[in-house]
């Protein structure tokens, strides 16, 4: 009996063990003038749109929609982003986004562009730009198959961080609200024993909950 | 048993087939745009409205109706009046500038080109400007570019397709974007003593 539960709780401890090594580590910075939350009134939306202007890397949308997932959670407003990339053609275009304030300011002086952006009910615009990279691997793993049967063994492990910055401007007042960064990363391993056994470190996930978590606590709705 | 197998593997194989034939068939969104007292003429011709690029012998990119679909917006956004005409003769006498867009190529760069993760479509285009009495006002080089986010697990046309559609966009924002900052359009735009204040982002 005494050697069963030791085999027991030794099984459990090894468990234990990997899921914990499955967790990811998460780093928010916040930078904002006030710590007051921006009041959205009425009908006023947020636009969450991903940096796409570098040439080694893109904010995936995928990271978008999670993010506005969450942050539509909270109550907010969020316009989708493809919805407004369309409606604006072709302002917000890789070529055309403003990367700045001054930029920015210059394209709400068409008339039209102002129009449209009032039409809409956007009043703030956040800017996702980062992404989630494999930055170690190791270990190696081999798969075999007969006509007896086939298998997997061995291991290997790889390295994930999501860096990500969110920066908020305001559309009316054309100024910007506030940054934030949140920095992500984790161990995920694969263990061959016949079947392979993944045990996945959701690092780019925690980046995405972080991340929309601390956007929500930007707003609040009147 | 044997005839299963061989079509088995021939099934297989056909997957790993390299080569792609992809039609753009999407439309493109209305510019934003607040365009200028001009009248102009744009000559499709027929080699444009059907272009098929052949960036590899293995791949071949139907771009014809699609890039007729957006030039039609893009103009529409810079000139008050656009035609879209088939042949010179066709121009009417309001008319101030004529267009003829070409396309010179289209590249194509794949993962297992660029060592990158991703697939990248150009489109160079030509366009040829003349004024109203045929005398030319400039040949103007415009090229377009568009890459998908990543190509993990994607299908190559899906790919293709996607890199070539941002491409078309990127035509249709060059255009808007540049299009009065030639100089000899600028030129020829103070002689016509018209309006210049949009379109200077």
């Amino acid at each position: 009996m005494t050697k069963t539960i030791g085999k027991l709780g030794g099984q459990l401890g090894l468990l234990i063990m990997l899921l914990s090594g499955c967790s990811a580590t998460t780093t928010i910075d916040e930078y904002r003038p006030t710590d007051q939350p921006i009041v959205l009134s009425g009908d006023e939306k947020v636009v969450i749109l991903g940096r796409r202007d570098a040439g080694h890397y893109e904010t995936d949308r995928e990271f978008i929609e999670c993010v506005s997932d969450e942050v539509t959670s909270g109550g907010i407003k969020v316009l989708p982003e493809q919805q407004f990339i369309d409606a604006i053609y072709p302002w917000f275009e890789p070529r055309t986004a403003p990367k700045g304030l001054p930029r920015l300011k210059r394209l709400i002086q068409q008339n039209n562009v102002k129009a449209k952006i009032d039409s809409l009910s956007i009043r703030y615009l956040v800017w996702l730009d980062g992404s989630t990279e494999t930055t170690g691997k190791g270990g190696s793993m081999s798969c075999a198959i007969g006509p007896g049967g086939g298998g997997c063994f061995g291991f290997a492990q790889w390295d994930k961080l999501s860096v990500y910055e969110a920066t908020v401007w305001d559309l009316d007042e054309l100024v910007e609200k506030g940054k934030l960064r949140v920095d992500s990363e984790g161990t995920s391993y694969l263990i061959g024993v016949v079947a392979p056994i993944p045990l996945l470190t959701p690092v780019k996930n925690d980046a995405c909950g972080s991340l929309g978590n601390q956007l929500k606590l930007f707003f609040s709705i009147k | 048993m044997k005839k299963i197998g061989g079509l088995i593997l021939i099934v297989l194989l056909a997957g790993c087939s390299s080569s792609a034939s992809v039609k753009i068939t999407s439309s493109f969104p209305s510019v934003l745009s607040e365009p200028k007292p001009i009248d102009a003429s744009i000559l499709i011709e027929d080699s444009f409205a059907t272009y098929v690029g052949t960036p590899n012998k293995n791949t071949t990119i139907d771009i014809g109706a699609s890039q007729v679909n957006l030039l039609n917006s893009a103009f529409s956004g810079l000139f008050d009046n656009v035609d879209f005409v088939t042949s010179l003769d066709q121009v009417t006498a309001e008319t101030d500038l004529i267009i003829t867009p070409s396309v010179i190529e289209v590249q194509l760069s794949t993962p297992s080109d660029n060592y990158l993760n991703v697939f990248e479509v150009w489109i160079k285009y030509n366009l040829d400007i003349q004024a109203k009495d045929g005398a030319l006002i400039t040949n103007w080089f415009m090229p377009a570019y568009g890459k998908t986010p990543d190509s993990f697990m994607a299908d190559k046309e899906k790919a293709i397709e996607l890199a070539t559609i941002i491409a078309l966009r990127d035509a249709g924002a060059k255009l808007m974007l540049d299009f009065y900052r030639i100089p000899a359009i600028n030129d020829w735009l103070s002689r016509q003593n018209i309006n210049q204040e949009s379109q200077s982002l």
